[in-house]
C-alpha cells in the first residue's frame, strides 16, 4: 500500500495569534480533503504548515512518504492557491502562468506553447497579455490555478477557493476543479467555512476548531457523527448518540 | 445656487500649509536668487569644480557601497528569523539617532588607532584624506539605507515569495524575480534619498578628514570655509550649486520610477 500524499503526525504550529495543536490526518492520492473551521480557526496555517512554510514545535509533516522540511521549497513540486490568489502583480497572465517553467530554464516556445495550452483549458487565452490587477476575481482565479497546476503537482493546496466567488461562477468552478483532479490525477486539499460544499465536492472533511482538528468524516456523517459538545454547536446539528440535524 | 461653505477643518490644514510651505520656501528662495548671482565668478574657481567633483565622486562611491550593503541586509532582517535580530535592529535604531558629528569623532578614533595605522602604512589612509569623505558617508547613510530597504521589502507580500519558491524559484530567483521587482521603486528612491544626504554630509565628514581647501572641501565643506572667511556670495553660489544638482537628481529619480502599461482596472 503506497503512502498517502500528505500526512499530518502530531503536528503542533505557532504563529502569531494563530495556533495548530496535535494535528493528524492524512491525505491519500487523488482524494479530495476538505477541512473546515470559522474564521481564526487555523486554517490557513494548516494548509502552509502542508506546504511546508513553517517548521512544526513537535510533530512532522510528510509529504510523499518523507518529511516535507527535507525538501528545498523549490523542488516540492505543490500546488497552492491563496485566497487572495497571489498573482506577481508585475507580470502578466502569461507570464504569471509560465513562471514555473522560466524557472526551470525551459525554451522560451515550449513556454508559450504551454502556457497557451493551459490558458485554454482554464478559459483565460483571452486575458493572457493583461495584468492581473485588470482581471475579474474568476479570471485571477483561474489564472492563479493554471500557474498552480502547470507543472502537474501531485497534491495542489486550496484556500477557501471559492469564498470571492458569486453563485453562478461558484458551481463553474466546483465543476473544474472536480475535472482538475481527475485531468491532473493530483490530491486536493482545501479549506473552507462552507459546509455545503465541502460536502459536495470532497471525500473526506476534516472539522477544525480552535486550532485543534475534531475529528475526519466523510460527507454523508458530517452532521450525525459522534462529536463533542463544542463541534456540534459550530455544525449547528444536535449533539445525539447518532442523531440526525436539527430540524431548523 | 450658492457655493459651500469652506470646511473649517480643511481651512485650518490650509493655513497651516501654507506657513510650511513659505517656511520652506523662503529657504530655497534665497538660494537661488543670492545663490545665482555670483555662480559663473564660483564655478570658474578650481576650488569650486574640485569641490564639485569630491562631493558627487564621494557620493556616488558611498551609496554605491551603502546600496550593496544595505539590501543584502534588509533582506536578512525581513526574511529570515534568527537569535539576536532584534539586537542587530535596536542598534541599527540607535546609530540613527546619533548626531553625525559623534558618528565622526568614533570614526576618527577608530582610524586613529593602531588599526588606522596599520592601514595607513597599507596605502588606505584615511584621515585627513578624500577616501575618508566616502568612508563618513558611508557610515552617516547606511542604518537609513537599511531602514529604508527593510521598509521596502516589508511592503512586498511575502506570500509572493511562498508562491514563487513552491513554482519552483531558488530563493535567489525569489529576490530577483519577485521581491527586487516589486521593491524596485521604493529602493530607487532609497539611493536617491541615500545620495542627497552623502552629497550635503557634512558633520562626520569634518571630524574625519577636516576642511582643508583642495583635499577634501566638499560642497558643504565649501560653504563652511567661504563662510568663515566672510564671503556670503561664494557660500551661497556653493548652496545654490547644490540646489541644482538636487534639483536634476529629483527629475532623475521620478523618471526613473515611473511605469509603464496598465496595471489596474482603476488606471
Amino acid at each position: 500500500m503506497s503512502d498517502p500524499i500528505l500526512r499530518f503526525d502530531g503536528v503542533t504550529v505557532r504563529r502569531g495569534d494563530f495556533l495548530l495543536d496535535h494535528i493528524s490526518f492524512s491525505v491519500e492520492n487523488q482524494e479530495m480533503f476538505a477541512i473546515i473551521g470559522r474564521t481564526g480557526a487555523g486554517k490557513t496555517l494548516l494548509l502552509e504548515a502542508a506546504a511546508g512554510f513553517y517548521r512544526p514545535e513537535a510533530g512532522s509533516v510528510l509529504y510523499r512518504g518523507s518529511p516535507v522540511l527535507d525538501v528545498p521549497l523549490y523542488r516540492r513540486n505543490i500546488g497552492y492557491l491563496y485566497q487572495e490568489y497571489c498573482l506577481f502583480p508585475h507580470m502578466t497572465a502569461e507570464e504569471n502562468i509560465g513562471y514555473p517553467l522560466r524557472m526551470r530554464h525551459e525554451d522560451k516556445q515550449a513556454v508559450k506553447e504551454n502556457v497557451r495550452d493551459i490558458a485554454f483549458r482554464f478559459g483565460v487565452d483571452g486575458v493572457l497579455s493583461q495584468y492581473p490587477g485588470t482581471l475579474s476575481g474568476g479570471e485571477q482565479q483561474r489564472v492563479a490555478l493554471a500557474r498552480a497546476l502547470l507543472m502537474h503537482p501531485p497534491l495542489l493546496l486550496l484556500d477557501e477557493p471559492f469564498s470571492a466567488l458569486d453563485p453562478v461562477t461558484k458551481k463553474r468552478m466546483y465543476r473544474m476543479i472536480q475535472k482538475v483532479r481527475k485531468t491532473y490525477a493530483c490530491a486536493v486539499l482545501f479549506v473552507t467555512h462552507d459546509f455545503e460544499e465541502a460536502r459536495l465536492l470532497a471525500d473526506h472533511i476534516g472539522v477544525m476548531i480552535g486550532g485543534r482538528l475534531k475529528g475526519v468524516v466523510t460527507p454523508t456523517h458530517l452532521f450525525d457523527h459522534n462529536w463533542d459538545e463544542e463541534t456540534h454547536a459550530f455544525l449547528g446539528s444536535t449533539c445525539a448518540n447518532g442523531g440526525n440535524d436539527d430540524d431548523a | 445656487m450658492k457655493g459651500r461653505r469652506p470646511d473649517t477643518f480643511v481651512t485650518i490644514c490650509m493655513l497651516l500649509m501654507g506657513i510650511a510651505v513659505v517656511s520652506i520656501g523662503s529657504n530655497v528662495l534665497v538660494v537661488v536668487l543670492q545663490g545665482a548671482k555670483s555662480l559663473f565668478r564660483s564655478v570658474s574657481q578650481s576650488e569650486t569644480r574640485f569641490a564639485i567633483g569630491l562631493s558627487v565622486g564621494s557620493a556616488c562611491v558611498s551609496t554605491l557601497v551603502c546600496f550593496l550593503l544595505a539590501v543584502p541586509t534588509a533582506y536578512v532582517l525581513t526574511r529570515s528569523s534568527f537569535p539576536g535580530r532584534s539586537a542587530i535592529e535596536g542598534v541599527l535604531e540607535l546609530t540613527m539617532t546619533l548626531p553625525n558629528i559623534v558618528l565622526g569623532l568614533s570614526l576618527l578614533i577608530i582610524f586613529a588607532s593602531p588599526f588606522g595605522k596599520v592601514l595607513k602604512k597599507t596605502g588606505f589612509a584615511v584621515v585627513f584624506n578624500p577616501r575618508g569623505v566616502v568612508i563618513a558617508q558611508l557610515v552617516v547613510n547606511l542604518p537609513f539605507a537599511i531602514k529604508l530597504a527593510s521598509a521596502a521589502f516589508r511592503d512586498v507580500n511575502v506570500k509572493l515569495e511562498h508562491v514563487a519558491g513552491l513554482l519552483g524559484a531558488s530563493p535567489f530567483r525569489q529576490f530577483t524575480s519577485v521581491l527586487l521587482p516589486l521593491s524596485k521603486n521604493a529602493l530607487i528612491s532609497t539611493v536617491i534619498l541615500i545620495w542627497f544626504r552623502a552629497l550635503g554630509e557634512f558633520g562626520a565628514t569634518m571630524m574625519l578628514v577636516g576642511v582643508t581647501r583642495m583635499k577634501t572641501e566638499t560642497l558643504p565643506a565649501s560653504i563652511y570655509l567661504n563662510v568663515s572667511v566672510n564671503d556670503l556670495d561664494g557660500a551661497l553660489s556653493s548652496a545654490f550649486i547644490l540646489l541644482m544638482i538636487s534639483a536634476v537628481s529629483f527629475l532623475v529619480a521620478d523618471w526613473l520610477t515611473r511605469r509603464g502599461g496598465k496595471r489596474s482596472r482603476y488606471e
